[in-house]
């Protein structure tokens, strides 16, 4: 049996005294693709955050890539790729010396044709030795995909990547993510975009006050399915 | 993919820093610019009147140590800044590193920073007050190494401390420069010595307390580093 | 468990409540007039303990920080935050007790002496302390790093303390009374009923900023849970 990308029971997050996940159940299957959907303050950027390894659970057990964090924390992280609000990027390093400094973090093999390849494959080898800083919100996006691919994850988590960008800078990302890894890359990704949610998954849940209230594949489902399960979440709350 | 070790860690963080002050030369230039504006105020301050009669080796130890805490405090705040700008100092807490070797990488980097600012500062402290140091260059060297490195150590850790919480020099200066009053006093007075002509050996005590001081904030920052970093 | 809790402040609040007074009978009545500083001496009595009790809430500091960091439960980081405001309040008698000494004893409001310096220096970090409290985003986030500075503090204070007295060197001037062996005995005795006097007051306070802070920390998980 293959190791699942994430095999998560009972999570649970507090702050303070705010129940942020108040137990759920995750299993994601190696290259299989979840579009996480609710509304703001549901809980998505605090499940990416404990997937992500960068937030602990209070309860509850997470493995990911079979791996378990608490005993194997480094291999774990080094599975992860995560794109999310901020950038990640040095702006006055240029899109290459980012993408080797990171993939030295991570211990990539040959930093700088993988840079190389990944900027060409993003479309950004016209800013190779140009600082990050100059870039638009939309070419931005693109470096921090490459950025977060660097190393091929096996899981990669993407919180809200469509914020901010222009209708023709989301086509690009939309079909960059479309293309980007491989058969076995797993991905969760959190949007309020149902439409590129759906398009870019293969199964769909539905996060509200901290719990998984509604889920399905995405392939036989419609925004308008979707939006209304946030619906039906509301009123049973 | 390899494993990343601790010493391979530090020396990448350790290396980008450098790669970034290099580019924008924004941190140095500051905590040379700025200590040389002490040095100014302070002859200002104290250069006319009953003053001087004091002779260099009064002044110079303490002026010398004041330009060198305020600058360092400037480029410990800069070279923070660089990781607020994207939040890089989240995806540096999610590599599949040793978060304390972020910490050793840039306590490397601020060391670097703070011993070219000293190359410039202490030549120049004593062509403005016309001190003579009588050939005890090593000895000074010395010195400055060891209070330095603990400027650093401590500097490191509360500058990331300071960060997380997105303020910069004020708050960073009232916490190091306080807490690391033993380590300019350390600086004072061995300068003073070696500039009063007297070997190290009769402030050997104090050069023992600078030391002890930067080892113990290095390693109780090597155990702490993960906590400030977290989310 | 609660009962004997609340029994015991009772305790500590009545034990207090009794141990001033004598404190300052021990202090303006008790004890001799002291020979060359005359009456404002008296301070010392409280002086010397104001600063001791600095120092003890800065262990109180430093073993609950170790503790959060470890167990990350709120409660030990509000019992830092309030070792930090009585830490602050006791360092701020010091520096205020220590010139009203002074000036009528030896004619000088301010003296860089050893314990006033390290007191000062402590009293700037322990508002810093605050200030990254207040600065931080999130709780978690303030009591994490208010901890590691906790921390460094308490690691400080000896390191300070020490290097202030070598800096003085030959100076040993202001605080030669304070060696207990150069006191009478009533004078001895005095200063000792004052200081634990001030050891419950500083227990008493500590404990009862901690219950406030227990009670706001509760408070205010209760309206953030009801906003949702």
């Amino acid at each position: 049996m293959t190791e699942a990308a994430i095999s998560a029971l009972g999570l649970t997050r507090r702050f303070g005294q705010i129940r942020a996940l108040r137990g759920i159940d995750l299993r994601l299957e190696r290259g299989e693709r979840l579009a996480l959907f609710g509304a703001n303050g549901a809980g998505k950027t605090t499940l990416l955050r404990i997937l992500g390894l960068g937030l602990a659970p209070d309860s509850g057990s997470l493995t990911i890539d079979g791996l378990d964090p608490a005993k194997e924390a480094r291999r774990a992280r080094a599975r992860i790729g995560w794109l999310a609000h901020a950038s990640l990027l040095y702006a006055d390093l240029t899109a290459r010396q980012n993408l080797e400094f990171w993939g030295r973090l991570y211990g990539v093999a040959d930093p700088s044709g993988r840079a190389e390849r990944r900027l060409d494959e993003m479309g950004l080898s016209a800013y190779i030795d140009e600082p990050a800083g100059i870039l638009s919100r939309g070419l931005s996006q693109r470096l921090s995909l490459a950025r977060a691919m660097i190393h091929d994850p096996a899981l990669l988590l993407l919180d809200e990547p469509f914020t901010g960008l222009d209708p023709h800078a989301a086509n690009s990302l939309r079909q960059r993510l479309q293309q980007t890894g491989s058969q076995d890359t797993s991905a969760v990704l959190a949007t309020h975009r149902i439409d590129d949610g759906l398009a870019l998954s293969d199964r769909w849940v539905v996060l509200t006050r901290g719990k998984i209230v509604a889920e399905g594949r995405s392939a036989a489902t419609d925004v308008a399915t979707v939006a209304a399960a946030f619906g039906i979440a509301r009123k049973s709350a | 993919m390899k494993r990343v070790s601790f010493s391979r860690a530090t020396w990448l963080v350790a290396q980008k820093d450098l790669q970034l002050e290099w580019r924008t030369f924004d941190a140095l230039a500051a905590s040379v610019v700025f200590s040389i504006v002490v040095l100014l105020v302070f002859q200002f301050a104290v250069g006319g009147g009953p003053a001087r009669q004091l002779s260099a080796d009064a002044l110079v130890p303490g002026v010398l140590w004041l330009a060198i805490s305020f600058s360092a405090v400037v480029g410990i705040a800069r070279s923070m800044d660089v990781e607020r700008h994207g939040d890089t100092l989240a995806g540096l807490f999610r590599a599949p590193i040793d978060r304390s070797a972020i910490y050793a990488g840039k306590l490397i980097a601020n060391g670097i920073r703070l011993a070219l600012l000293e190359v410039v500062l202490v030549p120049l402290a004593m062509v403005f007050f016309n001190a003579d140091l009588g050939g005890a260059w090593l000895e000074l060297i010395l010195v400055l190494a060891i209070c330095s490195f603990g400027l650093s150590a401590l500097g490191t850790l509360f500058g990331a401390i300071v960060s997380r919480v997105g303020r910069g020099e004020a708050l960073l200066s009232t916490l190091l420069l306080p807490a690391s009053t033993p380590l300019l006093l350390a600086g004072v007075s061995a300068t003073g010595a070696l500039f009063r002509g007297q070997s190290l050996t009769s402030v050997s005590r104090w050069l023992g307390l600078a030391a002890g001081f930067g080892l113990l904030y290095f390693f109780l920052a090597l155990a702490t580093f993960e906590y400030v970093l977290e989310e | 468990m609660q009962r004997i809790v609340s029994r015991l402040d009772a305790l500590l609040l009545i034990l207090t409540i009794g141990a001033i007074p004598t404190a300052l009978w021990a202090a303006f009545l008790y004890a001799p007039t002291e020979q060359t500083m005359g009456a404002v001496q008296r301070i010392f009595y409280f002086h010397v303990p104001f600063a001791v009790m600095a120092y003890f809430s800065v262990v109180v500091l430093l073993g609950s920080s170790i503790v959060y960091l470890s167990k990350r439960n709120l409660a030990w980081d509000d019992l830092s935050r309030a070792a930090t405001e009585v830490c602050l309040l006791f360092c701020t008698l010091v520096l205020i007790t220590g010139p009203i000494w002074a000036k009528p004893a030896w004619g000088t409001w301010w003296t860089w002496e050893a314990r006033l310096i390290s007191t000062l220096v402590l009293e700037i970090l322990l508002i810093a302390a605050l200030m990254v409290r207040r600065y931080a985003d999130n709780r978690d986030l303030g009591a994490r790093l208010a901890a590691v500075i906790g921390i460094t503090i308490a690691a400080d204070v000896y390191v300070v303390h020490k290097a202030v007295e070598w800096w003085r060197g030959m100076h040993p001037e202001v605080f030669k009374a304070g060696n207990p062996r150069s006191l009478e005995p009533r004078m001895t005795a005095a200063l000792l009923i004052c200081m634990g006097a001030m050891f419950l007051l500083c227990t008493l306070l500590i404990r009862l900023r901690y219950r406030m802070g227990r009670i706001e920390t509760r408070g205010e998980a209760l309206r953030l849970e009801n906003l949702d």
